[in-house]
């Protein structure tokens, strides 16, 4: 399943999301929910920012998961295998059940397919050659 | 005295009231952050490194 249907799905079942964006090691976006390339842009600057606070309380690592509750709607981002995936609630969201669904959602994603490379095949030399 | 036993009373009343209110309209405010090694800490308003999370929350939500 590519990222946007994913995410679709994700706001579909969820009740709880309401924008969510998945972005990949470098910071593109895969897909998001939003139509404005923009606006799915900034959701997932701020939720690296986010990431990156975190991981400035701790000392030694970096931070894969931040919830952030808030009274106006939550934050959430959590990163897995080289992607993240970002996602705002309304006030009162339950976090274990957000994280759950955007773990799943992550999930699904089908990982990025490895190039194939064309490995030219020697043929080996017939046996009259070497007469 | 009595009238001031009475006053002394309204006014617990008032405060429980006015707290009961407005800490059941408001939710609590927090972030957690959580590490590869599988500790997490939870942030509450007023603690370091909370308001720039919040920061960045409500630079996600306002649109």
């Amino acid at each position: 399943m590519n990222a946007s249907s994913a995410l679709e799905e994700l706001v579909k079942l969820s009740g709880q999301v309401e924008r969510a964006v998945v972005v990949d090691a470098n910071g593109a976006v895969l897909g998001s929910t939003e139509d404005d390339a923009a606006e799915a842009q900034r959701l997932a600057d701020a939720a690296g920012r986010a990431l990156a606070v975190g991981g400035e309380l701790h000392a030694s690592t970096e931070a894969v998961r931040v919830e952030i509750e808030l009274a106006e709607g939550g934050l959430f981002a959590l990163r897995e295998g080289g992607r993240t995936i970002a996602a705002t609630t309304a006030p009162g969201a339950t976090a274990g059940l957000v994280v759950y669904d955007l773990r799943t959602c992550l999930e699904r994603i089908d990982a990025p397919k490895p190039r194939r490379r064309r490995v030219k095949v020697q043929e080996p030399p017939e046996e009259g050659d070497e007469a | 005295m009595r009238r001031l036993i009475r006053l002394v009373l309204l006014a617990a009343l008032a405060v429980w009231a006015w707290r009961y209110a407005v800490g059941v309209r408001r939710p609590a405010e927090r972030a957690t952050v959580a590490f590869p090694d599988g500790s997490a800490i939870v942030l509450e308003r007023g603690s370091p490194g909370f308001e720039r999370l919040a920061a960045e929350a409500r630079s996600a939500l306002g649109r």
